[in-house]
């Protein structure tokens, strides 16, 4: 990647009182680039966006914009926009003012007259899709027109950077997932670096060029979102995006682990030494049941229950030799070739190049 | 993950030691709102906390400003005349509190929780006594039942002029103020409950008194405690009615006024100040513990129709209307006689003011002067500095100061304030004692008076924004001071209103602080009442009591208009 850094943030702490909300974080971000935080509630996502806004200053540590220091800089003296979860629309202010807001008093020197204020609002409005509704007032819109106005609002200044605070999640899950494309195609459009919070896997997974997830105040793993799905780099993460079953294990010899009764085979690189505990983790989705033309971890199983997805069948399997069930999904092809049923003893693989390691026991 | 852009950037070259600047992260804008901030304290300072603070030291204090410790509570206790007026005062104060907290309680229950007719006008009918100085209650008592009192009988023998007067006079001014607080303690219903309690089986007295009652409690013991801090400091119903009967808030008068005994006058300020500060505690208490009785979840109960109950709430509504439509009428009446009770012919002879003791038409429109002010000053004063405590970031230690400041005048009865006031502006070597005997001292002392329910009611609809309007603003480069006066303020005209009513209203009305504190070209109308009354021109006193009334209705329409024509036509945003 040769783009140049545009925000660097360098071993940030930030503490209230004893309690500590970050834990030297760092993290750079290319120009352009999409990055979702993701995480639990109470991870330190949303006071990490803070303190990039301003509206909160770390303990310690530093950050940079394109090279600037702007640590302690007033929210004024920032380049960015900020769209909020409550989206804070002024009330008695019409769209068109609404999204002319900053656009008024943004320097003295290049103050726009009211013209050139009414063609940019009636360009962003063309550019969120609410051409028209200049003249309506916020109550007057849904929540997702709101939305798109709070964006608009946001980009009206044309700022660098762009902070999105879990800005969908007071929308119902249609209009959310049809925001989403959305706003990550506008993102793409005018290329503003932009920085989304969210505690939504999903919404991370699909606009997000860059995930950072984090956890208890400390960056867990920063990848793309194919990494952060397919490798995970710890327990948390694996369980965290996705879902994951976890097998706690002993290792047993080369690419070797006994976990329960059982001996799997593993291909993933790691440094155990035989005797380490670890774990074993494999996506529901990963369990095969095609057993023909392999041997690798081929298991005797007991369907105990089934559950119906919509697109897919979600079984409980009791393992042979294992006390522990795992999840496994079944797309609803394959399960009228199987046609499983409950109680039924089945065979299924747990391919020794899908099965993750971790180290040491949780 | 070879990739080095997508590995955590962990400690590029050393940790850049970014030290955070002597003037913090805040702007040129902030530190000037940050400066108007420092401003509203300081002024609380002088206008509330210090005149208390010297009221304090004063009650240990003798004539010549030694310390003396405990010795005027001595005295005062010695003296038998001094010290029965504690048991009359809460006499008084207990019974009026036992009449007004179970009257307000039911009539508000008819208001809630029935389904009466006719419910809008009774309401408004039933808060009109707040419109009035307490002096006119009493003053009409003293036609209805005095000497000469058209209805004199009715009490058999006993004198209107004691007890029995006072706490008829105390009930009836007090009246509205329980009724708004048990109004909002019994507007919230949960329907879910009563259905609960049906299908439980539970009888209408059950549900009353395992439903209705525990969620109207914390209103019940608030109106209790505020009822009876408002009787036992209120001075101008015994003043007119209370005859030989001393209470505590006529004793300050007579101490201060009659006999110049300023010291004792301090000492009996203190104690008067101790149910006020009682009542305070357990009000800030209760407000901790109401608010999560209902969840938003809850569904408004709708009262069923229930023939019997209906019709006699109604009856009783019918009854408490008529009566303080009686005594107000009455009051107009009386001001319109030309000579009571010999010449019953209508006249406006007693509308003469200039022709009797009290300061004439002057002091009236001194009070309208008074009361402008007040509500222009005192509004914007207020509004903005609530607006500077909820929204301004940063200044922890300053907000709490300026809160905690703002809560006390609650505490403080306007008697016990308006003697703080002559001794902390009358001292000469107060810089700012050149306000003494002017209208200024009398807008500062009004405002300061009036302080905390204004705060609270700005707060509170402060709180009800959206708290990231200024990190917007800010991230658009808009200063705080534009956001201030194109969302937040129009936002929250409503309260606005509210507030500047409620302040007029108050600064018509009020007698307790100011009676201290007029001068010969200050004189108001609400103390030419109690002057007027006290030379024995009874009649123009209650000419100039149904003037402020009248005063006050205006100012109420006015409110009403542009609250509902104005804000309407101009706010049309508030409509889905």
């Amino acid at each position: 990647m040769s783009s140049p850094t545009y925000l660097e943030m360098n071993n940030i702490d930030q503490m209230f009182g004893s309690y500590q909300a970050l834990n030297n974080v760092s993290l750079n971000i290319t120009e352009g680039e999409f990055v979702c935080f993701l995480g639990p509630s109470g991870c330190g996502k949303t006071s990490l966006l803070r303190i990039i806004a301003g509206l909160d200053m770390p303990t310690s540590g530093s950050i940079l914009q394109v090279g600037k220091d702007i640590t302690y800089a007033p929210i004024k003296q920032r380049d960015f926009g900020i769209v909020f979860q409550s989206y804070a629309l002024f009330p008695n202010l019409t769209v068109s003012d609404n999204i002319a807001y900053g656009l008024s008093a943004k320097h003295a020197t290049e103050r726009m007259t009211a013209n050139d204020r009414r063609a940019r609002v009636t360009e962003l409005l063309v550019t969120v899709g609410l051409s028209g509704s200049e003249e309506k007032y916020p109550a007057q819109l849904s929540g997702g027109q709101q939305q798109r106005v709070a964006l608009a609002r946001a980009l009206a200044t044309s700022p660098g950077l762009l902070l999105l605070d879990e800005p969908l999640s007071a929308l119902d899950a249609r209009v959310r997932a049809h925001l989403r494309q959305e706003i990550k195609q506008l993102q793409e459009k005018l290329g503003v670096t932009t920085i989304m919070v969210t505690h939504d896997q999903e919404e991370a997974l699909t606009m997000a060029d860059k995930i950072v997830v984090m956890n208890q105040g400390v960056i867990e793993q920063i990848g793309s979102p194919q990494e952060v799905y397919t490798k995970p780099n710890t327990p948390f993460v694996a369980d965290f995006v996705g879902e994951m079953n976890f097998l706690s294990a002993k290792v047993s010899g080369a690419g070797e682990m006994a976990s329960g009764g059982l001996t799997l085979n593993y291909s993933q690189a790691s440094d155990l030494v035989i005797g380490d505990s670890a774990q074993l983790a494999i996506r529901p989705e990963d369990v095969r049941f095609h057993t023909e033309n392999t041997q690798d971890n081929i298991l005797n199983a007991t369907v105990l229950h089934l559950e119906f997805l919509g697109s897919r069948m979600r079984s409980l399997l009791q393992l042979e030799n294992h006390e522990r069930p795992i999840l496994a999904d079944i797309s609803m092809n394959e399960m009228s070739r199987l046609n499983f049923t409950q109680g039924q003893k089945i065979t299924c693989q747990l391919p020794a190049d899908r099965l993750h390691v971790f180290g040491g026991s949780v | 993950m070879s990739d080095s852009s997508l590995t955590p950037a962990v400690s590029i070259g050393s940790k850049k030691a970014s030290k955070n600047p002597w003037y913090g992260r805040r702007s040129a804008d902030e530190w000037s709102l940050g400066g108007i901030l420092i401003i509203g304290v300081l002024g609380l300072l002088i206008c509330v906390v210090m005149p208390i603070y010297t009221l304090l030291s004063k009650s240990v204090e003798d004539k010549d400003g030694h310390f003396i410790g405990l010795a005027n509570f001595a005295k005062f206790i010695e003296t038998p005349s001094l010290f029965s007026s504690i048991s009359n005062s809460l006499f008084i104060a207990l019974v009026s509190t036992l009449i007004v907290t179970s009257l307000s309680f039911l009539t508000a229950y008819a208001i809630c929780r029935t389904r009466i007719p006719l419910k809008g006008l009774f309401r408004m009918v039933l808060v009109l006594p707040i419109l009035a100085p307490s002096l006119l209650p009493a003053i009409s008592l003293v036609y209805l039942f005095g000497n000469q009192g058209i209805l004199k009988e009715v009490l058999m023998g006993e004198s209107i002029y004691g007890p029995i007067g006072i706490i008829i006079g105390s009930c009836f001014w007090t009246f509205p103020h329980a009724l708004m607080i048990m109004l909002t303690a019994l507007a919230n219903t949960d329907a879910r409950l009563y259905e609960s309690t049906e299908v439980l089986g539970a009888s209408p007295m059950r549900t009353f008194f395992t439903v209705t009652l525990p969620a109207a409690k914390y209103g019940i013991i608030s109106v209790a405690f505020v009822i009876f801090t408002l009787v036992i400091t209120d001075f101008g119903v015994p003043k007119v009615i209370g005859g030989q009967f001393n209470v505590l808030a006529t004793d300050i008068y007579k101490q201060v006024i009659g006999q110049q005994n300023f010291e004792m006058g301090a000492t009996v300020s203190v104690i008067l100040l101790l149910p006020a500060i009682l009542t305070f505690i357990t009000d800030r208490w209760l407000q901790r513990r109401q608010s999560a009785l209902l969840t938003s979840k809850a569904v408004p109960w709708v009262a069923p129709i229930r023939k019997r109950i209906d019709s006699a709430f109604f009856v009783l509504l019918l009854l408490v209307s008529g009566v303080i439509l009686g005594v107000i009428a009455m009051a107009v009446y009386a001001s319109l006689v030309t000579f009571w009770p010999y010449n019953l012919s209508l006249s406006l002879k007693n509308y003469n003011f200039d022709l009797m003791d009290g300061g004439g038409w002057d002091s009236y429109f001194n009070s309208i002067e008074l009361a402008l002010y007040t509500a222009a000053i005192g509004t914007g004063f207020i509004f903005f500095q609530s607006y500077l405590v909820a929204k301004l970031a940063g200044f922890k230690l300053l907000k709490w100061f300026f809160h905690l400041f703002a809560i006390l005048p609650l505490a403080v009865p306007g008697l016990v304030l308006g003697l703080a006031y002559i001794f902390f502006f009358n001292a000469p070597n107060n810089p700012l004692n050149g306000i003494y005997g002017t209208m200024i001292i009398l807008v500062v002392c009004t405002i300061s008076h009036f302080y905390t329910v204004c705060h609270l009611t700005a707060t509170t609809a402060l709180k009800q924004i959206d708290s990231e309007f200024e990190s917007v603003s800010a991230s658009l480069k808009v200063p705080q001071i534009v956001t201030f006066w194109r969302v937040s303020l129009p936002v929250c005209m409503p309260a606005v209103l509210d507030i500047a009513s409620y302040l007029f209203v108050n600064a018509m009305t009020t007698v307790s602080a100011v009676v201290f504190l007029y001068s010969y070209n200050t004189s108001l109308a609400s103390v030419a009442v109690l002057n007027m009354d006290d030379a024995g021109d009874i009649a123009p006193a209650a000419a100039m009591a149904v003037m402020i009334m009248l005063t006050c209705m205006v100012a109420r329409l006015v409110h009403w208009i542009l609250g509902n024509v104005v804000l309407k036509y101009t706010q049309d945003w508030r409509q889905r």
